[in-house]
């Protein structure tokens, strides 16, 4: 009986080849460069095998606001900044990361979501309310007393109890939404510091964000945390360090870096490049650092920064130095926070240059990490009213003219559905004498919104490589991730043991 | 408790001696972009550092005048919904200009672009009627909508 099947299938195969045999003998075409490659694709994803070991490691790059239009014109800019075709360039993230998926991103009550429960939803698993972060749908926006029982546990925390090392790495506020995922569970996402915090917040007990990643009872606490944000762990007495004139945003008195610093023995604080460059993965096991009072620069601006910014490569590979240290392995958050800021802002060209500086950082964290026991993920939480339009020939300037309209005025192929680049009540402005590829020119809009451009409701990409990532297929809900990341890692068990044996 | 603006003027008041330097009439306005104003923080670049004293033309956004019956506004790098210079709160940026006018100010919506030619003046200086302090300024700005 063997025997047969075995015969059969020898015979399948046979009969498979012949097929192919004959099918490509019929296709005129299959000299040409592009059915080559397509043939080259095919014989990729036909050798790719799933890897269904647990993983070690996970790497977490979250670029918000990186729709997919983004990713397009981000790999075209990318292209023609190097002298090749941008269309058929390809990005780190788009090599490297071969499984993908579509993530729905609505929220639990709205189409269009914002980057706090999007967040929430990918390091904790539920979907919740916008402006909240860290709590389920039980949640009552700006309700501090909504938040008891409606907390949630994140794969950091998780992680921190199974004896893991972990990091949160951010361009923005390291107290804005996303980063804050991963530590705090607040009903209001502006609650960034204590002076933000509304009264009935104060009565009610509830911290606000930047305390509550210094006092984070997590295991033994994050072991890397770099981004801006500075001003909200300082207290309005204490000068900043870099910005002239400038004290930190603190009311309550808490000088939540002398904190940090005097919990951690074993870390160290940085401000500005010259200390980053001077951190030691030799001699320390964690690191702070807070480049900037607010957000850290654009990709586009940070070389003009006062004090000097690290790029978020550089962040990254040296969170991965600190974080290896733990033979029991990491998890780690890498945001490019500033794609979304520079989209509010209607500027394309820094949203661009900033989604490249992420691509930069996953090569470069690829130098650092063994791929098959690393899980990599890279998605967006939402996306933006961005789109790539007209009939611009292949090879025309990404930042560009597409054509003329009808009202015999040229168009850019960027373009924004709102926001700061539409005119109120007026025809649009005529770019013939302009240069839209300055960095700081910002797209044309069609509905006047102020000076911030919104984020959109369509589906964004998740890419993925490492243990389990072939489980991102199809049209998926974007809490999923979380629900690979821990499948992958079994990271609940692991802290489940880890809570009874130290009971024990 | 010291204020920002305190602290700003206690800082810099070396700083203020180039803004005496005479307007040099004959010259046309050259243009100046945000992007030229520092090397590095409020390190001013070397052209910057050369137009001092000069007329220039500056493109930009006009802040939402503090207001009505004002004689000066803020230029913008991008479009700011709020006086980033007026709200010392606020999380404004580094490179604004203060564009001081001869006469009270026409606003223009701030998503609006506009073009500004004044003298351009270095050094923190406090405006001694509103205590408002400023790094960059445009005297005797005159501006259009582009």
């Amino acid at each position: 009986m063997n025997r047969i099947i075995t015969l059969l299938t020898l015979g399948a195969s046979s009969l498979a080849l012949a097929s192919a045999a004959s099918a490509q003998s019929a296709v005129q075409q299959t000299a040409d460069s592009y059915y080559v490659a397509g043939q080259a694709q095919l014989a990729e994803k036909i050798a790719s095998q799933p890897n269904v070991a647990r993983a070690k490691n996970v790497v977490l790059f979250v670029v918000d606001g990186l729709s997919v239009p983004t990713i397009t014109a981000s790999r075209i800019h990318e292209g023609q900044l190097r002298g090749v075709d941008g269309e058929s360039n390809v990005l780190s993230f788009e090599r490297l990361l071969p499984y993908t998926a579509l993530s729905k991103t609505y929220t639990h009550d709205s189409q269009v979501a914002d980057s706090a429960p999007t967040a929430t939803a990918l390091v904790s698993g539920v979907k919740s309310v916008n402006g909240t972060i860290g709590v389920t749908q039980d949640i009552k926006l700006n309700d501090c007393a909504s938040q008891k029982g409606a907390e949630v546990t994140t794969l950091f925390e998780l992680a921190e109890q199974a004896g893991l090392a972990t990091g949160v790495v951010s361009t923005a506020r390291i107290t804005h939404a996303t980063p804050a995922a991963t530590y705090a569970k607040v009903a209001g996402r502006d609650w960034e510091n204590d002076a933000n915090l509304p009264e009935e917040a104060v009565a009610g007990g509830c911290k606000d964000i930047a305390a509550q990643l210094v006092d984070w009872p997590a295991g033994d606490g994050f072991e890397v945390i770099f981004g801006g944000g500075r001003g909200n762990f300082l207290t309005v007495d204490q000068p900043d360090p870099e910005d002239e004139g400038r004290t930190g945003s603190r009311k309550d008195g808490r000088d939540l870096v002398g904190e940090w610093t005097a919990r951690h023995n074993d870390g160290v604080y940085v401000w500005n490049k010259e200390g980053f460059d001077a951190i030691d993965p030799a001699n320390v096991n964690r690191a702070f650092g807070l480049f900037n009072r607010s957000h850290m620069q654009y990709e586009a601006d940070r070389a003009k920064d006062a004090g000097g910014e690290p790029s978020l490569a550089e962040m990254a590979v040296k969170a991965i130095d600190l974080l290896d240290k733990n033979e029991e392995g990491y998890v780690l958050m890498v945001e490019g926070g500033r794609v979304d800021h520079a989209h509010h802002a209607g500027n394309a060209a820094r949203a661009l240059t900033d989604t490249i500086a992420v691509a930069e950082a996953v090569e470069a964290v690829f130098e650092k990490i063994d791929p098959a026991e690393t899980l990599v993920i890279l998605t967006a939480d939402h996306s933006h009213v961005f789109s790539i339009a007209g009939y611009p020939t292949r090879g025309n300037p990404i930042l560009g003219i597409a054509g003329k309209a009808d009202d015999g005025k040229p168009y850019t192929t960027l373009g924004y559905q709102n926001g700061p680049g539409a005119k109120l009540d007026e025809p649009r402005a005529d770019l013939t004498d302009v240069d839209t590829t300055d960095v700081d020119f910002l797209q044309q809009a069609l509905i006047p919104l102020g000076e911030s451009e919104t984020h959109a409701g369509d589906d964004v990409v998740i890419f993925a490589q490492g243990p389990w990532a072939h489980l991102f297929h199809g049209v998926v809900e974007q809490n999923l991730v979380y629900h690979v990341m821990e499948h992958a890692t079994g990271l609940a068990t692991r802290a489940a043991l880890a809570r009874q044996a130290a009971a024990q | 408790m010291l204020t920002r603006r305190l602290l700003l003027a206690a800082a810099t008041t070396p700083l203020l001696a180039p803004l005496l330097t005479p307007r040099a009439a004959w010259a046309a306005p050259e243009a100046l972009k945000f992007r030229d104003l520092y090397v590095r923080g409020r390190e001013l670049t070397e052209k910057a550092k050369a137009l001092a004293g000069r007329e220039v033309r500056m493109i930009g956004y006009m802040a939402p005048p503090l207001k009505p019956e004002i004689d000066f506004f803020v230029l913008t790098k991008l479009p700011m919904s709020t006086c980033p210079f007026c709200e010392t709160e606020a999380q404004w940026p580094d490179d604004i200009v203060l564009a001081l006018t001869d006469r009270p100010v026409e606003p223009i919506r701030y998503t609006d672009l506009i073009r500004a030619t004044g003298v351009f003046e270095t050094g923190f200086e406090t405006d001694p009627d509103t205590g408002f302090m400023s790094f960059i300024r445009l005297r005797g700005a005159r501006y259009e909508k582009l």
